[in-house]
C-alpha cells in the first residue's frame, strides 16, 4: 500500500471491516461464557477461566466491535454531511492502528490475568492510555474536518458526534485512569459513573448520530422534526451523566446520591421519547411500500424499538422497590444486551450494510442474505433476552424468600441458561452470514458487478 | 428555527460540554466532599497485610467480582441470607471499602454475596472448595447424597498454586470483618481471626 496516496474513506473502511471481524470473535467469547454456565468444567485452563473470558467478551464486543464500527460510520458520515473531505486519511489510518493494537493487546492481557478490575475498563496500562491517544487523534481529525466544511450549519448527527467525542474523552479517562487514583466507595462512584455513561454518553450519541444519518437516507425521507432533535440532544447532554449511582441502590452509597440518580433516570425518558418519536415519525412519513424493504431499514427500526424498551426499563429498574427484585439477577444481563446489541449493535450493523458497499462502490453481494441475517438475529435476540426477563424476577423473588437456599435457586436457573446458550449460538450463526455477505461484497463475484453511483448528501 | 449552536462549532462544543460537566461535578466530585464521613477509613481499621493484598490480586485476576458482589444491602433478605447462625449480617457501610483498590462491590450475583463471608467458613473448607467447588463438605454434611452437592457452577481453581489459594483465602477471611458482628451462643461477640 502506498501510504502517500491513501484512497478516500480508507480510514472508515478499515474501522468498519475490522469491527465486523471483531464482532465474530467477541460473540464467540460470549457463546463460550454461555456454555460455561452449563458446563463449568469446560476449558479448564487459566486462560479460559470464566472471570477472564467474560471480561474479554464485554471488551471485545464493546470496544473492538461496537465502538470501532461507530468510529467507522462517524468517519464516513461527517465529511458527507459537511460537504468536504476528511481532514487526514493518514491520521485516520494511524488512529485505526493505535486503537486496534491497544484493544487487542489489552484483551490478550486480560486473558493472561492482568486487568484493572473496573467493569468495562479492564484494559490495563499502557493500553488504556493508548486508547485515549487514539481518541484524541480521532477528535483532532473530526474537529479539523468540521473547521474546513463548505456548508454553514450542522445536521443533528454532527451535534451528536461532537458530543460523543468530548463526553467519551471525559467518561473514559474517569473510568479507566482516574479510578486508579481513588479507593473504596469513592472509586465505586467513579466506576459506576463510567459504566453507565459508557453506554449513555459513548454508544448512545455514536449510535444516534448514525441513526439520524441512516434512517432518512435508507427511507429516502427527511427527518420528522427538527425541534424534537434539539430537545433530544440538549436534554441528554444535561441529564445522562447524573445516573451512575442507580447501580448501587440499597447498597453502601449515600441515600441522597441514590435519590438524585433515580430522579435523573426518570428524566431520561424525555430525550429518549423525543428521539424515538422522531425516528418513528420518519418511518411513518416514509412511503409505505419501501418502509421495511431492506435489511438496513429493518435493523434501524428494530434498533429504535429496542432503544425505547431498554431506556424505559432503566428508569423502572431504578425505582427502589423494583430494584429490590431485579437488581443483581439475570435481568441485568438481558438489559445490558438489549441496549448494546439490540439497540446500538443493530444500528451499527445497518451502518456497515449501508456504508461498506458505498465505499468500495459495489452493490451488496446479497440483500436476501442480509434479510436472513436480520431475521435470525431478531429471533435470536428475542429468545435470548425474554427468557431472562422471566427468570430474572423469579430469581430475585426467590432470593427475597430466605427459606430457600442460594444453591436451590441457582439450580433452577439452568433452563434459562440452556435457552440462552442456544439463542446465542443462533445470533452468532447469523453474524457469520453477515460476515460472509460483506466478504463476498469485498472480495467475491460482485467485484465484477456494475459500480453503484453515490448520491450526494 | 436555527440556533447558534447549529452554526458555530465553538458554541456547540462548549455548550454540550458545559451542561454535561454540571452532572459530572455533582455526581463524581461533590460526593467526595459531602460524604467524607462515609468514604474515609475508620481509625480501628487496618490496611491489608502483604498476604491479603496478594490474595486480592488473585481475586482481581480471576474476575471473581463478575459473579460475587461484596455488599450486604439495606434489605432484610440480604441481611438474613448472608447472616450467620441466626445473627443478621449488618448492612455494608461505605467506609468498610476504604482500603479497597480496586473495589469489588459488584453488580451481579451468579454466586452468593461475599460481603460478610470472612470467618464464616474455616480456611480448610475454602481450600477444598477452591480445589473443587462441587465439594461443599460441611455445608451438606447431613445430606451427602443431595443433588445440591453438585449444583454449583463455580469454575474450579485447581490451577492456582497452593500459595495463591492460601493468599486468596487469607483475603476472603477478612471480608466484612471491619464490623464485629458474629455472636456465639451466649450472645458474646466473636472476633476469631485465624492467624
Amino acid at each position: 500500500m502506498n501510504v502517500t496516496k491513501l484512497k478516500e474513506n480508507r480510514a472508515a473502511y478499515l474501522f468498519l471491516t475490522t469491527g465486523c471481524v471483531c464482532l465474530l470473535i467477541g460473540m464467540g467469547m460470549g457463546l463460550f461464557v454461555a456454555l460455561k454456565f452449563l458446563f463449568p468444567l469446560l476449558g479448564e485452563y487459566p486462560l479460559f477461566s470464566f472471570g477472564r473470558i467474560r471480561q474479554a467478551h464485554t471488551n471485545l464486543v464493546m470496544f473492538a466491535f461496537l465502538l470501532q464500527v461507530d468510529i467507522g460510520i462517524m468517519l464516513y458520515i461527517i465529511p458527507r454531511l459537511l460537504h468536504t473531505k476528511l481532514f487526514s486519511e493518514k491520521l485516520g489510518v494511524a488512529t485505526w492502528a493505535v486503537y486496534n493494537v491497544a484493544v487487542g493487546a489489552g484483551v490478550i492481557r486480560i486473558l493472561m490475568g492482568i486487568n484493572q478490575g473496573i467493569e468495562y475498563a479492564e484494559i490495563a496500562p499502557p493500553f488504556n492510555y493508548m486508547i485515549v491517544l487514539a481518541w484524541v487523534m480521532l477528535l483532532v481529525n473530526i474537529m479539523a474536518t468540521i473547521l474546513r466544511r463548505t456548508v454553514r450549519s450542522f445536521y443533528v448527527s454532527v451535534w451528536y458526534v461532537v458530543g460523543a467525542l468530548l463526553w467519551t474523552a471525559v467518561v473514559y479517562i474517569t473510568g479507566s485512569i482516574l479510578t486508579q487514583y481513588t479507593t473504596g466507595l469513592n472509586q465505586a462512584n467513579l466506576s459506576w459513573f463510567y459504566v453507565h455513561n459508557a453506554v449513555g454518553l459513548v454508544f448512545t450519541p455514536c449510535g444516534l448520530a448514525a441513526a439520524y444519518y441512516l434512517i432518512p437516507k435508507v427511507l429516502n425521507t427527511p427527518i420528522y422534526s427538527h425541534k424534537l432533535s434539539l430537545i433530544g440532544f440538549w436534554v441528554i447532554a444535561f441529564t445522562y451523566c447524573w445516573t451512575g449511582a442507580h447501580h448501587m441502590i440499597h447498597g453502601p452509597n449515600s441515600y441522597w446520591l441514590e435519590t438524585v440518580a433515580i430522579l435523573f433516570s426518570w428524566s431520561l425518558i424525555i430525550p429518549v421519547m423525543a428521539v424515538v418519536t422522531n425516528f418513528l415519525g420518519t418511518y411513518a412519513t416514509a412511503p409505505r411500500a419501501t418502509r421495511f424493504k431492506t435489511a438496513e431499514s429493518k435493523l434501524l427500526f428494530t434498533g429504535t424499538i429496542y432503544y425505547l424498551l431498554t431506556c424505559l426499563q432503566g428508569p423502572f429498574q431504578a425505582i427502589r422497590t423494583v430494584n429490590t427484585v431485579v437488581s443483581k439477577t439475570d435481568w441485568v444481563v438481558a438489559h445490558a444486551h438489549m441496549a448494546l446489541l439490540g439497540a446500538f449493535g443493530l444500528i451499527a450493523m445497518a451502518g456497515a450494510y449501508y456504508i461498506i458497499p458505498r465505499i468500495v462502490k459495489r452493490p451488496l453481494y446479497s440483500p436476501r442474505l442480509a434479510n436472513i441475517h436480520f431475521w435470525m438475529t431478531f429471533v435470536g435476540l428475542l429468545t435470548f433476552m425474554f427468557p431472562m426477563y422471566v427468570s430474572g424476577p423469579m430469581q430475585g423473588l426467590a432470593w427475597l424468600n430466605i427459606e430457600r437456599t442460594f444453591l436451590e435457586i441457582l439450580a433452577e436457573q439452568r433452563w434459562v441458561w440452556m435457552i440462552r446458550m442456544h439463542s446465542g449460538a443462533l445470533i452468532l450463526l447469523a453474524q457469520t452470514l453477515f460476515f460472509y455477505n460483506l466478504w463476498e461484497t469485498l472480495y467475491g463475484k460482485s467485484y465484477f458487478m456494475k459500480p453503484i453511483e453515490e448520491k450526494v448528501a | 428555527m436555527q440556533l447558534l449552536t447549529e452554526r458555530n462549532i465553538a458554541i456547540l462544543a462548549v455548550g454540550a460540554f458545559g451542561i454535561f460537566s454540571v452532572g459530572v461535578f455533582c455526581t463524581t466530585v461533590l460526593p467526595r466532599f459531602v460524604d467524607r464521613e462515609l468514604m474515609d477509613p475508620k481509625p480501628n481499621m487496618r490496611p491489608y497485610t502483604e498476604q491479603e493484598a496478594r490474595g486480592r490480586k488473585v481475586y482481581l485476576a480471576e474476575g471473581c467480582v463478575y459473579c460475587h458482589t461484596q455488599q450486604i444491602r439495606h434489605l432484610k433478605s440480604d441481611q438474613k441470607r448472608y447472616g450467620w447462625r441466626l445473627v443478621d449480617a449488618p448492612p455494608s457501610k461505605g467506609w468498610e471499602y476504604a482500603y479497597d483498590n480496586p473495589h469489588f462491590i459488584g453488580t451481579k450475583r451468579t454466586g452468593p454475596d461475599l460481603g460478610r463471608v470472612g470467618g464464616k467458613y474455616s480456611s480448610e473448607w475454602h481450600w477444598s472448595h477452591f480445589k473443587n467447588p462441587r465439594d461443599l463438605g460441611e455445608k451438606f454434611r447431613n445430606l451427602p447424597e443431595s443433588k445440591m452437592q453438585q449444583a454449583s457452577i463455580m469454575p474450579s481453581y485447581a490451577y492456582l498454586s497452593d500459595e495463591q489459594i492460601k493468599d486468596l483465602t487469607a483475603y476472603i477471611q477478612t471480608l466484612g470483618r471491619n464490623v464485629n458482628w458474629r455472636k456465639d451462643k451466649d450472645g458474646q461477640l466473636l472476633n476469631d481471626y485465624e492467624e
